[in-house]
């Protein structure tokens, strides 16, 4: 059900005076987070959450830039005792894991969670109270991977933890499993992020912002939200293997056993590669949002600059062999990679001549965050031109892990993700803080970080092109790197020094800075309509925009939204609601009532990281209870959702009237499923490609007998998956019809009980998992269907209790939708996962 | 959706085309692959129909077209980027050794 868009000119008639102040105290009241300590750990509004998420990430690219610092001392002089060699592998193991999972990517998280809102036009995130539960996830996994370091406990097989130097044998002790387990449920809360951008973006926003209409930053962290969706499981799936092998013995890793450590290089870069673009991504997005203002102009080739984003992210997935160039893949394969390697130049380019054409059209004012992305430009070119020097397979072999790969690495990183976000933060220190720049260290930092960066890493890339490995810990004298060496290394220091500069200047400004008026840089985008700082409700009504700079169109505009004259102007049900927008055209389609101040969040990811970190201590047995743990704080969470009445469509604003998002067929949770279940679907993709990688390619196969599939498990798979497809359907239908559910949720229950049975006998047919990688696999394909057929059955039982408490009616028929779209996905990779198992074995 | 998945469907599928001409690959060469097989062949047709498929998608996106002329040109250009891509990183299928 969608509303057509009223037009800005047909609006009610002018409020009377002090509309304004009393929607503002108003709303203010209905969105306040709790005061003091308690508030910090009840809140769920993106302003708060951002903001920490922001402080916590800034952190560890401190405690990152320290390890560097350290790396670059030890390696300042030949033959250096100043780190003994097991420290230093620790160091830039660290070094590496801190600034790519703990900084880099919750940095554009918080960005994303402070700002999209705003420029969306919308009052919070679409699930507040699950970006409540990652910022707090990723703080107790990031914490104790820290903790371990100082405790000398630290992972110490580089960032990318290749086994077998990471397997039990050659990596004992529990720095590995830090690094498995604490960097997993950072990629939890990573997914959590992603799936709550992703359904903001899509259904979260002004009315009337069409695709075509949304700020560009949008489209880039939508695209990079997908990305990770569909990047990370590869990488928790190896995680998982690891983790297991090292545990327990399930060899998928060592070749005698059936196993292949190369399996671990795919998995790895399946997620590593698309890594790299989500990180450039969206720092590219912030160029793309700042660098028109600062030339005062509008971005060239909006449509083209969405093509090539989209491209980009594709192509990143198909050149994760490129970091694999050395392990002995034939020729043809090496060719593949390579030419995709080559053609990820062109979006690239097109993105960067979309940036100089903007400039060329407009009028830049060097501002500081235009400073930024400047010396972006000098840098990321430079990164980017190595980079495609080893997308070449010759040149490749010459330089594969020396030092050259490191300034590469580095040139993309740092020029290409870090100078752009400093830029954003200079750009919405404003909006952020109410203030404006007084002080001005940011200057002088800039000239003390961009020519030291290149210094430092020019140096390195030439000790690289002169034969320096990287992850050796010192070097003798007369291998012609010394000066080289001594050069990075003083010139890193004064680096170091300018970042300290750019943190100093950030802090200074935002306390002590100016009083700031609304808008100083002129953008054309919604979040400067916003008064600033923005208040926790964000906007006092729901904007309606009619372009893709609706500040610019009308400006008027902020007085307009502050008196409540877009939707939901009106905070007289006493409730946080936003408005919920068809995704394509962004017709006003239902109103979310969004949650309140909760500690569940907080309570539920003390339990979840528990039941990560527990077992590092061997305590499975806690590792345990906190995973029942977490199934009954989901309960109760789920619970408090919803409501037992039928409120019919609401009074949303311009005469119209909009069902509640809880009185729809599509609810913003149907939403978030369906992104969750494609997280999940790629996973299990990612275990099938491990499967049949180790089935072609790993020595010791075949095993010594393959399982036979027998009549009972095959019926018991089939009426299971059919039974589950159907109970939750029908169950739909009764409550769409308001006939009684429990007969059609039973059926369900049923359905996952055989299809459960049907995993169970794969176990006791092959019940020694540790044998060869070939029986782990059937353990976790098996596994994997007992997990979602207890999810399944959990979903079941609380869609009955639901049911049965008013929870449901035929205009609420969205949880029974939910349950049914979980039902099917365990249906069908249930049936995949069993027929997998058992296909060799029936061929013969 | 429907205007999501025009715009994401044809690189998708470029991505699962390429995916399996690795993957086909790959088996071909493995202690899977048959010696009665002309692997240049099967490969070289499998590459084909990975660039029909994209043919394909780029006619459909043409004759079906959206009611937004930013959806319908963002998705021209992808599907068209998608069948550029399937031709330039299928390539090596043609010119390369196949198991060496």
């Amino acid at each position: 059900m969608t509303a057509a868009l009223t037009a800005p000119q047909a609006r009610p008639a002018p409020p009377v005076r002090g509309t304004a102040l009393r929607l503002h105290r108003a709303l203010a009241r209905i969105w306040a987070s709790d005061p003091r300590l308690r508030g910090w750990l009840t809140t769920s509004n993106n302003n708060d959450i951002g903001m920490l998420f922001l402080i916590v990430a800034t952190t560890f690219f401190v405690i990152g830039g320290i390890l560097a610092m350290l790396i670059r001392a030890q390696l300042a002089t030949p033959d250096s005792a100043f780190m003994e060699p097991q420290v230093y592998n620790q160091i830039f193991t660290m070094h590496g894991t801190v600034m790519m999972f703990l900084f880099a990517i919750p940095f554009f998280e918080a960005i994303s969670v402070l700002m999209l809102p705003g420029m969306l036009g919308t009052r919070d995130m679409a699930f507040p109270r699950l970006g409540a539960y990652g910022l707090w996830v990723y703080i107790f996994g990031g914490s104790a991977v820290i903790i371990a370091m100082l405790m000398g406990l630290a992972p110490d097989g580089g960032w990318f933890m290749y086994p077998p130097l990471s397997s039990a044998a050659f990596s004992p002790g529990i720095g590995a499993d830090v690094w498995l387990l604490g960097i997993t449920s950072i990629e939890v809360s990573a997914i959590a992020t992603a799936i709550e951008v992703i359904v903001t973006v899509l259904r979260y926003r002004a009315a009337g912002m069409s695709l075509s209409r949304m700020p560009i930053f949008a489209w880039y962290i939508l695209i990079v939200s997908v990305m990770i969706l569909t990047a990370f499981p590869p990488m928790i799936l190896g995680s998982l293997l690891l983790e297991t092998e090292r545990a327990f013995d399930w060899p998928f890793f060592q070749v005698e056993n059936g196993g292949d450590p190369l399996l671990w290089q795919h998995l790895f870069w399946l997620f590593g590669h698309p890594e790299v673009y989500i990180i450039f991504l969206p720092a590219a997005g912030m160029i793309a949002t700042i660098l028109p203002v600062m030339a005062r102009t509008n971005l060239l080739g909006y449509g083209w600059v969405v093509s090539a984003a989209v491209s980009l992210a594709v192509l990143s997935f198909g050149l994760w062999v490129h970091h694999m160039f050395t392990t002995g893949i034939p020729h043809m394969g090496l060719a593949f990679f390579s030419a995709a390697s080559t053609l990820v130049a062109v979006p690239t380019s097109i993105m960067l001549f979309s940036w100089i054409g903007t400039l060329w059209k407009g009028r830049a004012r060097m501002e500081l965050p235009m400073l930024w992305i400047l010396g972006f430009f000098a840098t990321f070119v430079i990164g980017g031109l190595t980079g495609v020097m080893l997308a070449v397979v010759p040149f490749n072999w010459q330089v594969h892990d020396t030092h050259f790969v490191v300034a590469h690495l580095h040139y993309v990183l740092i020029g290409g993700y870090v100078f752009p976000m400093i830029a954003a933060i200079y750009y919405f220190l404003p909006l952020m803080t109410g203030r404006t720049r007084f002080f001005k260290l940011g200057e002088v930092a800039f000239w003390l970080v961009v020519p030291s960066f290149h210094v430092t890493f020019l140096a390195v890339h030439m000790a690289g092109l002169l034969g320096q490995r990287r992850r050796t810990w010192t070097y003798e004298s007369g291998d012609g790197w010394e000066a080289l060496n001594l050069i990075a290394s003083i010139a890193s220091f004064v680096l170091a020094i300018g970042f300290a500069l750019i943190l100093l200047d950030v802090v200074v400004n935002a306390c002590f800075g100016l009083r700031g008026r609304r808008n100083p840089w002129g953008a054309g985008t919604l979040e400067w309509s916003a008064l600033t700082p923005s208040p926790n409700y964000g906007f006092a009504s729901i904007p309606i925009v009619a372009g893709r700079y609706p500040v610019h169109d009308d400006p008027d505009l902020a007085v307009r939204i502050a008196r409540g004259e877009g939707y939901l102007g009106d905070a007289s049900r006493n409730r946080r609601e936003t408005l919920i927008v068809s995704t394509a055209r962004g017709e006003p389609s239902q109103v979310a009532v969004l949650p309140g101040n909760s500690v569940l969040p907080f309570v539920l990811a003390v339990v979840t990281s528990t039941s990560f970190l527990a077992p590092l201590f061997g305590a499975y047995r806690l590792a345990g209870v906190a995973l029942v743990g977490i199934v009954v704080l989901a309960l109760i969470w789920a619970w408090g959702l919803g409501s037992r009445h039928d409120e019919g469509p609401v009074e949303a604003g311009h005469g119209v009237r909009l069902p509640l998002a809880s009185e729809s067929a599509d609810p913003p949770g149907w939403w978030g499923s369906l992104f969750l279940l494609l997280a999940d679907g790629v996973h299990f993709g990612s275990l099938l490609f491990g499967y049949a990688f180790l089935w072609t390619v790993a020595p010791n196969w075949p095993p010594a007998s393959y399982l036979q599939p027998g009549l009972t498990g095959v019926v018991l798979a089939g009426a299971g998956a059919v039974a589950l497809v159907a109970g939750p359907r029908l169950a739909v239908r009764a409550v769409k019809g308001g006939r009684a559910a429990s007969p059609a949720i039973a059926l369900g229950l049923l359905g996952a009980m055989a299809l459960l049975a049907a995993a169970v006998t794969v176990i006791i047919d092959r019940p020694d998992p540790a044998g060869h990688a070939y029986d782990a696999t059937l353990w976790l394909l098996a596994g994997h269907v007992g997990l979602h057929t207890g999810l399944s059955t959990i979903m079941l039982c609380f869609l009955m209790a639901r049911v049965a408490w008013g929870y449901a009616s035929p205009s609420r028929s969205g949880e029974a939708r939910i349950v049914s779209l979980w039902a099917d996905f365990t249906a069908a990779t249930g049936l995949i996962a069993l027929g997998a198992a058992w296909l060799p074995g029936a061929w013969g | 959706m429907t205007e999501i998945l025009r715009l994401s469907l044809p690189i998708t599928l470029w991505l699962i085309g390429f995916s399996a001409v690795y993957g086909l690959q790959g088996l071909s060469c493995s202690r899977h692959g048959s010696d009665d097989l002309n692997l240049r062949a099967v490969l070289l047709a499998a590459v084909v129909a990975a660039i029909v498929v994209q043919v394909v998608a780029l006619a459909a996106v043409l004759r079906a077209p959206s009611r937004s002329g930013f959806v319908q040109a963002t998705a021209t250009a992808l599907a068209v980027t998608a069948l550029v891509a399937a031709v330039w990183t299928l390539l090596p299928a043609l010119t390369t050794s196949v198991c060496l």
